[in-house]
């Protein structure tokens, strides 16, 4: 079975999904200068930003890798670095 | 001549043969960042590699991999391009000693040629960016100089700081950046968090080839990268007033943003392919948001591949890491002379030193763990005499081999401190470290049967250059 996660599907239609933490509210964030090339996309929610040219592995919510998937509970827990301090007292 | 600026540089690269144009149209992703991987897995000498047909883009201009070599490190530091890892050590460690040289400051600098402000600001109208590796969060800014100084201290010039630190692009003006808690920038934003100000900053983009080296070198904090940049040049540091912060900036540089690490901010950043060849995030980080950007006409976008080394990383902060360790030693330990910490920013280091008493050498790795890097860094000390080249891997191996008996010459010290990036540390930032003291015992160490070595014959030195003069006219 060939290997999807090369695949390099340029959907320039802004997916349903981030293919990283599967939130649904995406923005584009750029359009190539050379008219209907590529499109760079974002996830509001994690922050992921992927351009559409890009493999499936890094566009494709299917094909995008367990391991660097994320979850709102991840994204909530993350920790600070570094930590904001206490204000100091005036 | 020392370079002004990158561009230069990158014409002695072409004209030595150094750099790798790359003619063909290529994908942003994720062929320049395969190309520059590529580059560190072809062997030595490897060349800077240049895009200018990028899919999509009508005018991107990309340099990768400009210190990616012995070869090109030599020549950015105006050596030529066959002087030896160790030479070129011993070259920067020389150097280091003209420190502090006084900066030059120019106006008419060319990234004043154009200019954004405030709502028209758009880094994907500027930049050609593009990602790294598969699991980065979005588009890096690996290799630029971030500038800051002390809010207590404003006109302190060596507390303003210069250093490279990790930014994610997170929006048209919006960048996440990695201060770690142990760099000076990290110390000037916990001042202005505690005031509830925000941290301006001024980040210059495609510089000359000393700033990435100084930028990533760990001086002390009332101590210019200017200053050092000038004695690494032998010339005075070409310097420019930033417009908006009035931050003192590279004169030579590509592209000048300015703008606020917004106070006491954080947001979802990363992860990123590191240094330690593994990833690291997600992690709360703090805001950068831009409000002014600078730049030269066509500007050229540099940056740097970095993940399982080798890879450019590992040259740009071999040498800068191993001087600082070398210098810190020498001041209490003269008979040390050689200090590789190559290996993953001196995680590893290997360290030749002659021996004044028994148990000398073991000492000498154990201050190596004490110095200002080896505090956060330095978690295993491989230790050879006098007479082995610690840059010479299977010398080292010979050494070990022969004259470690494990258990009077390993030694396992629990509990100690590391970066937190440091991925065998456990919890992150604590680890257990290691001596490996591959030295000769000399008394009242009498243990081991080395009362014989095979020297090199005394002809051999006269041989080794007859040999490469037979060769080289064959």
């Amino acid at each position: 079975m060939p290997d999807q996660t090369n695949d390099q599907p340029n959907d320039r239609t802004l997916p349903a999904v981030c293919p990283r933490c599967e939130h649904d509210a995406l923005t584009t964030v750029a359009d190539s200068p050379v008219p209907g090339v590529w499109q760079v996309f974002q996830c509001a929610r994690c922050l992921y930003m992927w351009r559409s040219t890009e493999p499936a592995r890094r566009t494709r919510r299917e094909a995008y890798p367990a391991g660097f998937r994320l979850t709102a509970e991840d994204i909530d827990a993350a920790i600070e670095v570094p930590t904001v301090p206490p204000l100091a007292a005036r | 001549m020392p370079y002004d600026d990158l561009r230069s540089f990158l014409d002695t690269l072409e004209k030595e043969g150094q750099l790798l144009r790359i003619t063909d149209e290529v994908l942003p992703e994720p062929d320049i960042a395969a190309a520059a991987n590529a580059a560190g897995r072809i062997g030595e000498g490897a060349p800077a590699l240049w895009f200018d047909r990028v899919k999509g883009f009508t005018d991107a201009r990309v340099a990768m991999n400009v210190h990616g070599s012995w070869a090109n490190h030599a020549l950015a530091l105006g050596l030529p391009k066959g002087t030896s890892p160790r030479q070129q050590v011993e070259e920067f460690a020389r150097r280091w000693d003209a420190f502090p040289v006084a900066p030059e400051r120019r106006a008419d600098a060319p990234w004043q040629e154009n200019s954004v402000t405030g709502e028209d600001v758009n880094l994907f109208d500027i930049l050609p960016l593009f990602r790294l590796n598969d699991g980065d969060g979005g588009f890096y800014l690996d290799k630029a100089a971030v500038v800051s100084r002390d809010p207590e201290d404003p006109d302190h010039f060596g507390k303003q700081n210069l250093g490279t630190y990790r930014m994610e692009v997170i929006g048209r003006d919006r960048l996440a950046i990695q201060p770690v808690p142990v760099h000076d920038i990290a110390k000037h934003l916990r001042i202005a968090e505690e005031r509830g100000e925000d941290l301006p900053v001024a980040i210059t983009l495609g510089n000359d080839p000393v700033i990435p080296v100084v930028a990533g070198m760990p001086l002390a904090y009332d101590q210019s990268e200017y200053e050092m940049a000038g004695a690494l040049r032998g010339a005075p540091y070409p310097i420019a007033t930033a417009p908006h912060t009035g931050f003192d900036v590279p004169w030579g540089a590509e592209v000048v943003i300015e703008g606020v690490i917004e106070s006491r901010v954080r947001q979802i950043e990363g992860p990123f392919g590191e240094f330690t060849g593994h990833y690291s995030g997600g992690r709360r980080m703090p805001v950068i948001r831009i409000e002014r950007v600078s730049y030269r006409t066509n500007p050229v976008f540099e940056s740097l591949y970095l993940g399982m080394p080798w890879t450019e990383c590992d040259y740009l902060v071999g040498p800068n890491t191993s001087v600082p360790l070398l210098k810190q030693l020498r001041a209490e330990f003269p008979e040390v002379r050689a200090v590789n910490a190559m290996y993953t920013h001196g995680l590893l280091v290997i360290i030749s030193t002659a021996k004044r008493y028994g148990g000398f050498a073991k000492a000498v790795g154990m201050r190596a763990m004490t110095t200002p890097h080896g505090l956060g860094y330095v978690s295993q000390v491989i230790l050879v005499d006098e007479d082995v080249d610690p840059f010479d891997l299977p010398q080292v191996m010979w050494a070990q081999s022969a004259k470690v008996n494990p258990r009077e010459d390993v030694l396992i010290l629990p509990n100690l401190s590391v970066v937190e990036l440091s991925p065998a540390s456990q919890p992150a930032g604590v680890t257990s470290k290691m001596i490996i003291d591959a030295t000769t015992p000399v008394a009242p160490d009498v243990r081991g049967n080395y009362g014989t070595p095979v020297k090199d014959l005394p002809e051999t030195a006269e041989w080794t250059e007859r040999l490469r003069t037979l060769l080289a006219n064959r």
